[in-house]
């Protein structure tokens, strides 16, 4: 007992007072579309899909190429930034992403492409459809006005993850991060919950067990989508014979955090903007 | 022909050329079907076999059949033998031998779940893949089953759980939403108070068709899926998956990547195998240890971050070598951070040994015997703490583990105690190895160059001792060259009838601490 004691007094406290603004080797890549010219280097690259290139309409002598790159699906293994012979892939150390939509993680513009040499000319970055970043903030609010805010009780729901995602949500309660100073607890039951914390490309086998947790959670519930596979189906694609996909596919998500896993300050940060503490930022 | 093949050829008394060579450590043995129980008696009596893995595969666009396969480690020859069977689509049906070895259970389950063919003589042969409103006749992994489209919900009663009776007896069901943080299953008690009677397993929730996905993707992309099969398993899945087509292909991996390869799995599986003490010490509720463990597992990933740049040793395996070289001084970081946390460590697991209050809840629950698992063909940590003596780093070496020099503990008792030790003492191992690794790396390149294409037509076997246990992937090329099946084996498909079996006797409270001792994957099961 008197070991655990001086241990413990030796030890001090671990929880780091603030742990935001850590950055990484590597959070997400970032895209210099005035350097891109539109090949498919990177496309092929990527093994989940995460930046592809469409063809929208034939302009003149010229195609008009979308070009897109999309945090929702990136598991930040880095092979577009190696594979790009023109150096316009960057990589950003900021990792606490997280976005109110699917189309909010995503950037997009358009390129004139020749046919002949297959190279694009930059036009511009295209508009996301939907809400912009603040004005989602501002409904979510809304909708959890007066009732969330100060303490957020949190049903997580693997619904086919690897297990990755879940060994960085569970660190997130450990005493460097320690969660539950910011009024976040895991709870185990959904009826106790505020907000669903969901993992996982929701499999054909979760989809009736997480509508039922959905329907056994009190209003007004939040439901956040973690990890490349929760936000868009990941590495295991979607609609296939045993995944759905992202979780929005099965609910309506109020909260996106990307990453193969998001670290967990990612996590944290996202349960915040689900608090509606913080703002949801996709590039710093 | 080789000494091996000769004295495999004895054993299972067939002509010695039929015995062929595979790739290096690998044997392959062509038999017809109806023959397997008696083969697989020889192998496991008179060769001392371990089934490893057992698995179709659909060869009806070359041969017009589909093909069964078997895994066998045979660790006093050092090698693996491989035994398939053609199967015929018109009566797809092959004799069981469940009975006889039921390691082979589920893995045939599986098989006539996924591919229809028909395990003759099983002793249970209902589904075990397949959820009840899966409809009849779908076979997901035959190719002429459309895998990029939703499948239509039908209803069923295939998983009857066992009824009971009596006064004050009654079921318990629990999940697949469980309520920790953990991945879903089912279990369904039936319990006398608080005794446990039995416990029935519904698993395949976080069925994601990883295997049939392979089949979809450039073989160099295989690596990230791979990493992906069980999240805290990443090095060693996608080392299972590399291994098995570098094998292929022929591909040298250099002795610097080797080393460095051995560094990112050992670090996998020490910090896997803190943070199972420090949950086990949750699960009784020691909750000083167990926050000191967590501490102690941040750290190390905090280290791994610092000097690979990914927490969970995530994007550092590819195929032909490693992601990133390990510089000086990563390397000297390494042995920095390691030795604190040597001392931490002994520190930690003093306290949790000298403690009574700890100790009386581990001495005892969910004990495995030696016989039983031997029996159920359980592998990997689960097998070493039953006085099973097994590790494929020693018996069949993989990367630089044949020049290295570590024991493999075994312990007698079976029970979560017995679970925790070997845990322990592997960490002990872990650590003089990477000191070894450490203390000078190969001067050679981190990867090899790799060819445009694999082999057309060829199949490998890749297999890695990872935390848990053994992975093993199998894979086999096309006409063109592409993945055509890619096969994996958890750990945990081997151990789940392990906790079922020790479960009866226990209480339910103890429940927690003795599924945690085993800690087995649902995602690396379920796929
Ligand atoms: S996002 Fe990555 S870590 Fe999370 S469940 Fe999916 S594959 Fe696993």
């Amino acid at each position: 007992m008197l070991g655990i004691l001086t241990k413990s007094l030796r030890t001090g406290t671990l929880t780091e007072a603030g742990p935001f603004g850590g950055q990484a080797s590597f959070g997400f890549p970032v895209m210099d579309f005035t350097r891109c010219v539109a090949c498919d280097a990177c496309t092929r690259a990527c093994p989940t899909g995460a930046i592809r290139a469409e063809a929208v309409t034939p302009v003149l002598a010229h195609v008009l190429t979308h070009v897109s790159l999309s945090y929702a699906a990136c598991i930040q293994c880095r092979a577009c930034v190696t594979a790009c012979p023109e150096q316009a892939i960057s990589v950003s150390p900021d990792i606490e992403v997280a976005a109110y939509s699917r189309d909010q993680l995503a950037r997009t513009a358009s390129f004139d492409v020749n046919p002949v040499t297959g190279r694009g000319t930059y036009r511009q970055v295209e508009l996301a459809p939907g809400l912009s970043l603040a004005d989602a903030a501002a409904q979510l609010k809304a909708r959890i006005l007066g009732r969330l805010g100060r303490s957020l009780h949190v049903r997580q729901v693997d619904a086919g993850s690897c297990n990755g995602c879940e060994l960085e949500i569970a660190a997130t309660a450990n005493p460097y991060y320690d969660l539950e100073r910011f009024g976040i607890h895991f709870v185990a039951s959904p009826r106790h919950a505020d907000a669903l914390l969901v993992t996982g490309p929701v499999t054909r086998n979760m989809e009736v067990a997480l509508r039922k947790t959905y329907e056994a959670t009190p209003e007004p519930r939040v439901v956040v989508a973690v990890g490349a596979c929760g936000c868009s189906g990941g590495l295991f694609g979607e609609g296939t014979y045993a995944a759905i996909g992202g979780v929005d596919r099965v609910l309506p998500v109020d909260v996106y955090i990307p990453g193969c896993p998001p670290r967990p300050q990612a996590i944290l940060n996202g349960l915040l903007v689900a608090m509606g503490v913080r703002e949801a930022r996709v590039n710093r | 022909m080789t000494e091996h093949a000769a004295t495999v050829a004895a054993a299972l008394h067939v002509p010695a050329h039929t015995v062929r060579e595979g790739c290096p450590g690998e044997l392959l043995l062509e038999v017809e079907a109806r023959d397997f129980p008696v083969l697989a008696d020889h192998v496991s009596h008179d060769l001392q076999g371990r089934l490893l893995s057992l698995f179709a595969s659909d060869d009806r666009a070359h041969t017009g059949q589909f093909r069964l396969h078997q895994v066998w480690s045979l660790p006093q020859l050092h090698t693996f033998l491989l035994l398939t069977a053609p199967v015929d689509p018109a009566a797809p049906a092959v004799p069981s031998i469940a009975a006889t070895h039921p390691a082979a259970n589920w893995f045939e389950r599986e098989v006539m779940d996924l591919y229809g063919v028909i395990p003759e003589g099983h002793p249970n042969p209902t589904r075990v893949a397949l959820h009840d409103d899966w409809p009849d006749n779908a076979w997901a992994l035959r190719k002429d089953f459309p895998g990029e489209q939703p499948v239509p919900r039908a209803t069923g009663d295939h998983h009857p759980f066992r009824p009971v009776t009596g006064e004050g007896v009654f079921q318990v069901p629990v999940g697949p939403v469980h309520a920790g943080i953990i991945e879903p299953g089912h279990f369904r008690f039936g319990v006398a108070g608080e005794p446990i009677l039995y416990l029935q397993l519904r698993l395949f929730y976080v069925h994601k068709g990883i295997e049939k996905r392979f089949e979809r993707l450039p073989w160099r992309h295989g690596v990230y899926l791979a990493e992906s099969i069980s999240g805290d398993t990443a090095v060693g899945h996608a080392l299972a998956y590399a291994h098995a087509i570098e094998r292929l292909g022929h591909i040298e991996v250099p002795p610097r990547a080797q080393a460095i390869r051995v560094v990112l799995l050992e670090l996998e599986r020490i910090y896997n195998h803190t943070s199972d003490i420090g949950a086990i010490a949750t699960d009784v509720a020691f909750t000083v240890a167990a926050s000191r463990a967590q501490a102690l597992r941040e750290r190390l990933v905090r280290t791994h971050d610092l000097v690979f740049g990914t927490r969970l040793l995530r994007g550092t395996i590819s195929v032909g070598g490693v992601r990133r070289d390990l510089l000086p001084s990563g390397r000297e970081l390494l042995q920095t951070r390691l030795r604190a946390f040597e001392t931490e460590f002994e520190d930690l697991f003093g306290l949790l040994v000298d403690a009574g209050t700890f100790t009386d809840r581990v001495d005892g629950p969910g004990t495995l015997t030696r016989q039983a698992a031997q029996d159920l063909g359980i592998v990997g940590i689960a097998a070493r703490a039953s006085g099973i003596d097994a590790d494929l780093r020693r018996d069949h070496p993989h990367d630089a583990f044949a020049g290295l020099q570590f024991t493999v503990p075994v312990e007698d008792g079976g029970d979560v105690r017995a679970r925790l030790m070997i845990r322990a003492r592997e960490i002990e191992q872990s650590l003089a190895i990477l000191n070894q690794v450490l203390r000078v790396l190969p001067d050679t390149p981190w990867a090899a160059t790799l060819p445009d294409a694999l082999p057309a037509r060829a199949s490998a076997l890749g297999w890695v001792e990872a935390w848990r246990g053994p992975c093993t992937h199998w894979v086999a090329t096309d006409d063109h060259g592409a993945l055509t099946r890619v096969k994996v084996t958890d750990p945990s498909s081997l151990n789940w009838p392990a906790l079922v079996h020790v479960m009866p006797g226990n209480i339910i409270p103890d429940f927690p601490v003795i599924n945690k001792s085993f800690n087995l994957s649902y995602s690396g099961n379920d796929r």
